[in-house]
């Protein structure tokens, strides 16, 4: 900090600063070393072992719950995951990017329209859920209310009760519920876009279109990667609407890494299957937040 | 609801016209405007439909095809929302538990952000940076040794287990948030009260949280947000007394022969003023915010 040192003036008993600021973030640490670091390791280390959720003991077994995971639920989890996060991540980054375009124009009451189209995401993720479980409803939804208005089908779709649908309208819900924020992101970084380097591009005749390339892109670049890197992390750990939508059904089409150490371990009690999963996952996902880790220590550097 | 949303999305795409007709000419006016009330379409016309639904009478809400624009309307839903014990008692824990969470997480975050922006000692930035990475491990997977150990201790089915999983997975979000919020007060206070020989607790309790007060509030708010929308933590280790309302209305009402949409909208709207009112309130922080530390809920 601000380096008072002893010749300034005497202050008795009082510590070094180092230590004072370590002091200082005790209390969190603890928190995140017992709720976070321990459960982290333990939930690891699990995957060596037989255990159940409800029963005392376990009996070590090597690796023999990964040899398990790999030829069983692994492999349809990962598709799954990787199917929900690209698309997810893809489609509320056309959105949102599309909108900060839009919105950057230069329009009176963009703070309004930027806080309005923040709804979506503003909302807790179990009523996302149940808002999008309401339109996608086979019986009484308004988008099959809608689609046979317009013509477009001759009869009700059961949405979630179909496995490709019931991925897409996962996938729309989540997407609904991300994009105000990438456009939030985005429209901040379009902000930040030094408005005469667009004006001398125009002057020397760069078109829309052109300027939008060679200026706005290159400038944006290190917020793209960002939002994108963030929204991923997020997606490819997802738990909520997925599970309160489909439950990882119809016939696990929709059981993501999430969905599936969940049910392992609370519904299956196999905590060692669980673990083992979860190690594959977190193994996966660390990829990405060293990526971020990186990032956004290049940015603040 | 539905004249307020419209109002100013009228008002504002003829903004969008206006300027863009004077910098970019029709092409991108044309475009800018079709892609938001597209995009707005997409974002805001789910949310009509949840608010349709909740006032409209249950015979309405199923008929088949369904009206677009309701005929009638009713509070029906809300009232009997009011007269069911158990979705009270949801809405109470959650309120106890989302305003428990934002206190103690702003203390505890408020101390260690100031030490992460105002002292300078070895491990400092690796510790930072566990700090946000903490955020982004599985949930998923840290939930089945938590369960354990709260199950071995007693704490299971408590405030108590609720209150401890929200409030340290706030901290990252606020210990960002508020770090950034200290960076920008000057180190100049903090030298000439020390010269003066004020004790870092003297200078912590009535200079700095003084300043830092709207950064303060703003990230308690975040937190109690980050609380009120949990659901993962609240479904597992709450049990059937302590539950919130996610987990609780997720209980009540999916996996039903029959799902009572319009009470379960209603339920819905009743979950989410409060976090509406947060952010309205917060709208200033929030870019900041966002940037600073990845919020999430």
């Amino acid at each position: 900090m601000t380096a008072p040192d002893a010749s300034r003036g005497v202050r008795p008993r009082s510590l070094p600063d180092g230590v004072v600021g370590i002091l200082l973030t005790v209390p969190a640490l603890v928190l995140l070393a017992a709720v976070v670091c321990y459960p982290l390791i333990a939930g690891l280390v699990s995957s060596l072992f037989k255990q159940s959720l409800v029963l005392p003991g376990r009996s070590f077994v090597g690796l023999s719950n990964f040899g398990d995971e790999l030829s069983g639920d692994f492999l349809p989890a990962l598709g799954h995951t990787m199917v929900f996060t690209v698309a997810t991540t893809a489609l509320s980054f056309v959105l949102g990017f599309g909108l900060a375009l839009a919105l950057n124009v230069g329009i009176r009451g963009r703070a309004v329209l930027r806080g309005l189209f923040l709804f979506p995401w503003v909302l807790p993720s179990v009523v996302v859920s149940f808002l999008w479980l309401w339109i996608f409803n086979a019986n009484y939804g308004v988008l099959n209310g809608l689609l046979m208005r317009l013509h477009l089908i001759g009869e009700p779709v059961a949405w979630l009760g179909q496995p490709g649908t019931a991925m897409l309208a996962v996938i729309v819900a989540k997407t609904w519920n991300s994009f105000p924020w990438m456009m939030v992101m985005l429209l901040a970084g379009l902000q930040t876009v030094p408005r005469d380097l667009h004006e001398v591009a125009a002057l020397d005749g760069a078109g829309a279109l052109r300027r939008f390339r060679s200026v706005t892109l290159p400038h944006l670049r290190p917020m793209i990667g960002m939002v994108l890197l963030l929204e991923m992390i997020w997606n490819f750990q997802h738990f909520d609407t997925i599970y309160v939508m489909t439950g990882g059904g119809p016939a696990g089409a929709t059981t993501t890494f999430a969905v599936s150490v969940y049910d392992t371990a609370f519904k299956g009690f196999d905590l060692g299957g669980a673990g083992a999963i979860g190690a594959l996952w977190m193994l996966i996902l660390s990829v990405f937040v060293v990526g971020y880790v990186w990032l956004s220590e290049r940015r603040s550097a | 609801m539905t004249t307020a949303t419209a109002a100013p999305e009228r008002t504002a795409a003829a903004g969008i016209a206006r300027r863009a007709a004077r910098r970019r000419g029709r092409g991108g006016r044309i475009g800018a405007v079709a892609a938001v009330v597209v995009i707005g379409c997409f974002g805001l016309l789910p949310v009509y439909w949840l608010v349709v639904t909740a006032f409209s009478p249950t015979g309405d809400v199923f008929a088949f095809p369904p009206r677009l624009v309701p005929a009638h309307l009713t509070l029906a839903h809300f009232d009997s929302l009011l007269h069911t014990p158990k979705l009270v008692r949801y809405l109470v824990n959650s309120v106890v538990v989302s305003l428990v969470t934002a206190v103690l997480s702003v203390v505890v975050s408020a101390y260690c952000a100031y030490s992460f922006s105002k002292f300078r000692y070895r491990g400092r930035r690796s510790l930072m940076y566990l700090v946000l990475a903490s955020q982004m491990f599985p949930q998923a997977l840290l939930l089945i040794t938590i369960y354990l150990v709260f199950s071995a201790t007693g704490l299971l089915n408590s405030y108590g287990a609720l209150v401890l999983s929200f409030t340290t997975f706030t901290l990252p979000l606020c210990i960002w948030m508020l770090k950034g919020f200290f960076d920008t007060i000057p180190d100049e206070l903090i030298e000439a009260a020390r010269v003066d020989g004020a004790a870092h607790r003297v200078v912590i309790h009535r200079i700095m949280m003084p300043i830092a007060t709207p950064g303060l509030i703003a990230a308690g708010l975040f937190a109690f947000i980050r609380g009120w929308n949990d659901f993962i933590f609240a479904l597992t280790l709450a049990g059937p007394d302590r539950q919130t309302l996610p987990p609780g209305l997720v209980n009540t009402y999916v996996g039903e022969f029959q799902t009572a949409w319009p009470d379960l909208m209603a339920a819905s709207l009743v979950s989410s003023l409060p976090v509406v009112v947060a952010f309205i309130v917060l709208q200033r922080h929030l870019v900041a915010g966002l940037a600073s530390g990845a919020v999430k809920g």
